[in-house]
């Protein structure tokens, strides 16, 4: 593959990925600001680990696991900071049946909520999940079923 | 179903966010290219000048006072259960030995080699090794992500009496991966499999730099590897204890031709100033070296 770094990788990279990448880190960050800091320094990740790809779904699976561990990064570090919880995750309150959900959502814990969006918002199979994350399709499948449980539980209503 | 996409679907983000970005990557790789390129003439520079430079010594030790993470929570901070698994398993090799080198801790903790032991990379025909090495600064300051220039070091597996040039990083289709955790950073290397060569003596090294050469490595009349003396940049060599029996001098001797290249320990690095021009082709990047004043061109 063309290696990162050229005006014409970085292009396609960040137009295909930006969407999908933003919206799963809001399923850890409550910021959209902070979102799109963690996609960021995902990119960036990219450009200085120059890992080489085997394919492009190698390409996208590593920057959905590197986007996901810096939204956790993020959150963990306001959290040190002793920011209370509410304000990275939940900026304010659920004003609508949207933010109540994707509050919900970052409320599960972070096993399950990839999976979950993964699924029920990128429309990925439990295998396509599982070769993305590196987990194997079992344990993929019972995240998928106890977060979805869970969000149920939370929500008090099956809106999945 | 909807409904989450509909939650979802609502999220509103900046709207020059795209642009933005790209113009953040644009700039850092720009950044990226004068580092190497400096340190490439710095590291020339260098050559010529410290003729007479002193060996940096590499005291090797059995590490032990340092926690690290294990090899298989390595693995585990990566997302990959089967690798974790395997490295708490009868193959696994442990090594933790420890060479200070420059404001460096480096410490090779471990491999293991196998396959299919990667969720996201199977590969149905060849065995991979992976390779654990954690770095801490030895005045106490942290490692962290944001700072730690990843890209700027190499961890490599080299053979004795194999040119450094045919077997590397870049002829084993390596894939490396770090990450910073409570002030150390962590290496995860991914290479073919390292254990068609159990027969000879196989190193894993550490440097400061890029593809190896012989301004960076020498090797001896035996095919003795070791860094050279006057090379400054941080730097460890580790001995790896494989098992012999392993060995596939077949397999081995196929990837010697394959990648067959040759080595000499005098360098023709030119005196004086030399422009270095970088062409992308489609095989990778072609690096030239042109005299200031004009010249003959040196391709490497």
């Amino acid at each position: 593959m063309v290696p990162f770094g050229t005006d014409e990788t970085i292009r396609r990279i960040v137009s295909a990925y930006s969407d999908m990448l933003l919206r799963l880190a809001c399923t850890r960050l409550g910021s959209t600001a902070d979102a799109e800091d963690a996609v960021q320094e995902a990119f960036l990740r990219l450009l200085t680990a120059r890992p080489v790809f085997r394919d492009p779904e190698h390409e996208k699976a590593w920057l959905i696991r590197t986007t996901l561990q810096r939204a956790s990064d993020i959150r963990r570090k306001a959290e040190q900071r002793n920011v209370p919880l509410e304000d990275v995750t939940e900026p304010a309150a659920p004003e609508s049946p949207g933010e109540e959900l994707r509050s919900a959502v970052r409320a599960l814990p972070e096993m399950y909520g990839a999976v979950i969006h993964l699924h029920y918002y990128e429309g990925y199979s439990i295998k396509e999940i599982a070769k993305l994350l590196g987990l194997p399709a079992a344990t993929v499948g019972t995240r998928l079923a106890r977060g979805r449980e869970r969000l149920r539980q939370m929500l008090r209503e099956d809106v999945v | 179903m909807n409904d989450y996409r509909k939650a979802f679907d609502e999220l509103s983000f900046s709207a020059d966010f795209q642009e933005r970005t790209a113009d953040l990557l644009r700039n850092r790789a720009r950044e990226l290219e004068k580092e190497r390129t400096d340190m490439t003439i710095s590291k020339t520079k260098k050559i010529a000048v410290l003729a007479a430079a002193c060996i940096a010594l590499l005291a090797v030790s059995v590490s032990a006072a340092y926690a690290w993470l294990t090899p298989a929570q390595v693995a585990e901070e990566h997302d990959q259960p089967l690798l974790a698994e395997a490295f708490e398993g009868p193959d696994a090799i442990e090594i933790n030995e420890t060479v200070e080198s420059g404001d460096f801790s480096i410490t090779l903790l471990g491999l293991v080699s196998g396959r299919n032991l990667d969720v996201l990379n199977q590969d149905l025909e060849k065995d991979h090794t992976y390779s654990v090495l954690a770095l801490r600064r030895l005045d106490g300051e942290p490692l962290e992500n944001e700072t730690f220039d990843f890209s700027g070091y190499v961890m490599t597996p080299l053979v004795a009496g194999c040119s450094p040039a045919a077997v590397n990083n870049w002829t084993l289709g390596a894939f490396a991966q770090g990450f910073a955790k409570d002030g150390a950073y962590y290496y995860l290397l991914d290479t073919q499999s390292i254990e068609m060569f159990a027969d000879r003596t196989v190193y894993m090294t550490f440097y400061e730099g890029f593809v190896p050469n012989n301004t960076i490595f020498t090797m001896a009349d035996d095919g003795t590897i070791a860094f050279c003396d006057d090379f400054t940049g941080v730097h460890a060599l580790f001995t790896l204890p494989l098992d012999s029996a392993k060995a596939d001098p077949a397999a081995a001797e196929a990837f010697l031709t394959e990648n067959d290249m040759g080595w000499t320990n005098e360098r023709t690095e030119p005196e004086g100033e030399w422009e270095i021009e970088r062409h992308e082709t489609e095989d990778g990047e072609e690096i030239f070296l042109r005299p200031e004043d004009g010249g003959t061109d040196a391709s490497h």
